[in-house]
């Protein structure tokens, strides 16, 4: 029962993906005052992105042409390992934190790749821009990763998530407050928002996560875009669970439980894409060359979400 | 298999490198002498090999067989020997069914049967060293290591090799030094007394004489590993050597000095915990400086050569802070200090294997390129498809990646520092937090290094000439390789769940490593999952993708024609971490300009140049030089040319060796 849960738990993830970038893309729009496309444009978008011809680059190997599976792959096991909308399903071994870390900069080191073999300086630029960023997360990923663990006993997400719900929210959350914080740092870094990067951009000088697709397009630019919707999702499902640790999908499950899971869900990732287009509407991007202050911060803080979650286990 | 059928096989094994250097030489104006050196070596390999599996089968873990007993040399096999032997056998097969089709293209750098002659003895040093049972015969053989090391290194004679050689000479000397001092510190003063009697002799010394013995013994063998700051030989030293012989030094005589250092834990009654401290620190420092020093360098073996440094590093950390653990008594740490020893012996394996395929694939591709310089290639994936694909296997090893063996090797690493956050005490805390931290850190730029040199070497367009016109890869060149990245892969699929004591989890379906309750992991999860995810990635794209029409183009070019010279090198691809890192790495670049025609400063041709030089050889190295230099100088007023106070120098010294005497 617990492993149809599991899957479950990934699948809705991975329906609800392009939901969450219309939700993030309809906030940014009204708050720059425009009406703004409907939540369910990215699915249409990625449908016809699937029905366009694919160019490639002659210049490019079958680096380029396989890159967009595995960083759909790695982005397709995080929706199944990371718990979102049901906690208490997945073994300790299947959510353990390091692994999620692995498997993402998996992804990451893939769509690096396909940027590197495109023979263009965008993507080259973008894949050197994005290494960097994702050998300086590790340590902030880490240690935000490793103070919530010690605040739900396990270093399986899905335990944290679980040990979470068990509590009242007045006695579990605010002990791993400031840990959330780190991960929203994290997630932010993670999935190339504001102000590491910004996703809305064509401009060379300011884009990382774009400048890798550049030379995509057709399906396999589908491919991609889809797997950045959907490791978005999954982060953001993931802090908005672990902070509204409410009406998650337990055993035993019930019709209704189920249903007011993938309701709970879907508000909270509404709730979570507010929140992103808010930090990216009162942001400003911070030049690439000040990356190391922003991860800096963001290890500070999860060394100080770490500190509260030690003195929060010694009371 | 009897005791005796085996004993002969590793006598077998070891003497039969030597009898490959004598055929080198023998045979040395034959076409065939380099064949059948090799054929000798690799034959040495395999009966090692089948020596292993005889011993480790038949009999039982804590049994030793001896092989020569006499009062000078002293040989037998014991499970700590018996377990680095495996990868020097290992390497010993591999390396040398390379070298086979290798050494031929080199004919005229490198003068073969001398080489081949070396490369025997070398062979028989390493195993030597694992096989001694007495101090004598430890230095001896370690001795006889170092000094063929040497010869490996000034292989191909160049300026080059020869002053990394020379500077490899002098720090494993001094290394040399500081061991002979250690051990005989802690044997009292007896040579040919064997390990046993050291640690009955070390039982009564009292502890300054330890703390003294285990500083050197530190020294000696670190400064053989590459840790800092005695590293600064080895991305020198390492690189110059033929391929074949580079893979040998870093992937397994580097292992050969942490057994020697293991070995060396082993002769002290006790190991304090400030000592162990003191490993933990410099191996993690070691770590962060190999990986940092690796994320800028665009010298393709040099790169390797760092990364070595990084995770010769990581293992002694990990010894380390098992024995910092070993020493504490509180919930937990018997655990913890379990799983960093595993972790120890499981990257050993892990960074052979992949450390081995990549000297052997670079040392290929050198072949092929004429070129080290990781910015003058590019494109390669197109031309060499199989190839690139055992080397993109290796990298992902290499930058610890699931599904890899050295992911779950780290994965060990990374977990326990985690779980080591629960303990009450605040400096381990503390320190569990910052090694953590720096760990990460470490892992983050060892995955910058490898997509850099992947992606240079392999991706986009040629970079130059010669990468343009590389010939098809031989299979001879691609086998070696490929059996590292076999034995890769299989260290993922079953390193974790044989080494570690595995329980069946999921209705028994996967075998599960449990470090601490709530930290564990499943190798063949890892692998299905992954499996499954590109499966489903896989699907969905043949469900979806209604026009699978590819049209091949331009790479898009804003409207003017893109050349090789646009793309990003592996220099310009590490470029914000030169600037992350400026205060650490220090990078010097200058524009050179010279006017075309004189006086007009508009019209120049202009050039780059640029360097990274070593934060080490400019605050220590430099600073340890310029005070010799200066003592010397001072010195130097002695020696006048007056004979009447050389006289009087002769006096003073017979009247001190008197008194002392007295």
């Amino acid at each position: 029962m617990t492993f149809f849960l599991a899957i479950l738990d990934g699948l809705i993830v991975l329906l609800l993906a392009p939901l969450t970038v219309g939700f993030v893309r309809l906030a940014k729009a009204r708050f720059q005052n425009r009406r703004g496309a409907p939540v369910y444009l990215p699915y249409l978008t990625l449908l016809s992105l699937m029905r366009k011809e694919m160019t490639v680059t002659k210049h490019s190997s079958w680096v380029f042409a396989a890159a967009p599976f595995f960083v759909l792959a790695s982005a397709i096991a995080l929706a199944f390992i990371v718990p979102t909308a049901a906690a208490g399903v997945l073994p300790d071994f299947a959510s353990n934190l390091f692994l999620v870390g692995g498997i993402a900069a998996f992804g990451s080191v893939f769509l690096a790749m396909g940027g590197m073999d495109a023979a263009s300086t965008f993507g080259n630029m973008g894949a050197s821009r994005e290494m960097t960023l994702a050998a300086f997360v590790e340590p902030a990923f880490y240690m935000g990763f490793s103070a919530l663990a010690l605040v739900g006993g396990t270093w399986s997400l899905d335990g944290i998530l679980r040990h979470l719900a068990s509590l009242p929210w007045s006695a579990g959350v605010p002990a791993a407050s400031i840990a959330l914080v780190a991960l929203v740092f994290v997630t932010l870094a993670e999935n190339a928002r504001y102000p590491v990067d910004n996703p809305a951009t064509h401009l060379e000088l300011t884009m990382v996560h774009e400048a890798m697709l550049l030379e995509y397009s057709g399906p396999s630019l589908a491919l991609l875009e889809y797997a950045s919707a959907v490791k978005l999702t999954v982060m953001l499902g993931l802090v908005a669970s672990l902070s509204l640790p409410f009406f998650l999908i337990q055993p035993p499950v019930t019709a209704l439980g189920l249903v007011l899971g993938v309701l709970a869900l879907i508000a909270k990732l509404a709730l979570a894409a507010f929140v992103l287009a808010f930090i990216e509407s009162t942001f400003v991007k911070m030049r690439f060359y000040r990356m190391q202050e922003y991860f800096s911060l963001a290890f500070i803080v999860a060394l100080a979400g770490l500190l509260l979650a030690l003195i929060s286990m010694t009371r | 298999m009897a005791p005796s059928v085996f004993g002969l096989l590793f006598v077998a094994a070891l003497v039969l490198p030597l009898l490959g250097s004598a055929a080198a030489l023998l045979a040395r104006r034959a076409g065939w002498g380099n064949a059948l050196s090799q054929y000798l070596f690799m034959l040495s390999g395999v009966l090692g090999l089948a020596a292993l599996a005889g011993y480790f089968t038949a009999l039982h873990a804590a049994s030793s067989v001896v092989l020569l007993s006499s009062p000078v040399l002293a040989f037998s096999v014991t499970p700590l020997s018996a377990f680095f032997l495996l990868i020097v056998y290992l390497g010993t097969f591999i390396t040398s069914l390379y070298a086979l089709g290798y050494l031929p293209l080199y004919a005229d750098a490198y003068s073969v049967p001398l080489t081949n002659a070396v490369s025997g003895v070398f062979l028989f040093a390493l195993a030597a060293v694992l096989l001694s049972t007495t101090v004598f015969t430890f230095l001896l053989s370690w001795e006889l290591m170092s000094l063929s090391a040497y010869f490996l290194v000034i292989a191909d004679r160049s300026p080059e090799s020869l002053s990394a050689g020379f500077l490899y000479l002098v720090m494993t000397h001094i290394g040399f030094a500081c061991l002979s001092a250690g051990f005989l510190l802690l044997s009292g003063g007896h040579a040919f007394i064997s390990f046993d009697g050291v640690r009955e002799v070390a039982r009564q010394l009292n502890p300054a004489a330890l703390a003294a013995a285990f500083a050197l013994l530190f020294i000696g063998f670190g400064s053989k590993a590459g840790l800092v700051p005695l590293h600064q030989w080895l991305p020198y030293a390492h690189p110059q050597a033929p391929s074949h012989s580079s893979a040998l030094l870093s992937g397994t005589m580097l292992k050969v000095a942490l057994y020697g250092f293991l070995l060396a834990l082993t002769l002290f009654p006790g190991i304090p915990a400030s000592w162990a401290f003191t490993v933990a620190a410099v191996g993690l420092i070691s770590a962060f400086f190999g990986a940092l020093s690796a994320a800028v360098e665009h010298d393709a073996k040099r790169l390797l050569a760092w990364s070595s440094v990084e995770n010769m590093g990581l293992i002694f950390s990990g010894v380390g802070i098992a024995l910092v653990l070993h020493g504490l008594s509180m919930p937990l740490s018997g655990a913890l200090a379990a799983a960093f020893a595993l972790f120890v012996a499981f990257h050993v394996l892990n960074h052979f294997a992949f450390k081995t395929g990549l000297f052997l694939a670079t040392g290929a591709m050198v072949a092929k390129t004429h070129t080290r310089d990781l910015d003058l290639y590019g494109g390669l994936a197109g031309k060499w498809p199989a190839f690139s694909g055992v080397f993109l296997v290796l990298v992902i090893a290499a930058a610890a990646l699931p599904p890899s063996g050295t992911f779950f090797g780290e994965w060990l690493y990374l977990q326990s520092l985690a779980a080591a956050l629960r303990f009450s005490s605040p400096l381990l805390v503390a320190s569990a937090a910052a090694a953590l931290g720096l760990a990460a850190l470490v892992g983050g730029l060892a995955l910058f290094a490898f997509v850099k040199f992947f992606s240079a070497a392999f991706l986009g367009r040629a970079r130059s000439e010669h990468a343009e016109a590389a010939e098809p890869m031989p299979v001879l060149l691609l086998v070696p390789p490929l059996l590292c990245a076999a034995f890769s892969v299989l260290l993922g699929l079953f390193g974790l769940p044989v080494l570690s004591a595995a329980t069946a989890g999921f209705g028994s379906l996967v075998p599960v490593t449990t470090v601490v309750p709530g930290a564990s992991m499943s190798a063949w999860f890892v692998f299905a999952l992954l499996a499954f995810a590109s499966a489903f990635a896989f699907i969905a794209y043949r469900v979806f993708a209604r026009n699978r029409t590819v049209r091949r183009t331009e790479t898009w070019d804003c409207g003017t024609p893109l050349t090789p010279r646009m793309e990003y090198t592996a220099t310009g691809f590490s470029a914000p971490m030169r600037f992350f890192f400026r205060g650490l790495v220090m990078a010097q670049k200058e524009i050179l300009a010279e006017a075309v025609v004189p006086g007009n400063p508009w019209i120049a041709n202009r050039r780059i140049e640029w360097s990274i030089a070593s934060v080490w050889e400019a605050w220590l190295y430099r600073r340890i030089a310029r005070g010799i230099v200066s003592v010397a100088a001072f010195v130097k007023r002695l020696q006048n040319g007056v004979i009447q106070l050389y006289l009087l120098f002769v006096l003073l010294a017979l009247i001190i060796v008197v008194l002392v005497a007295l």
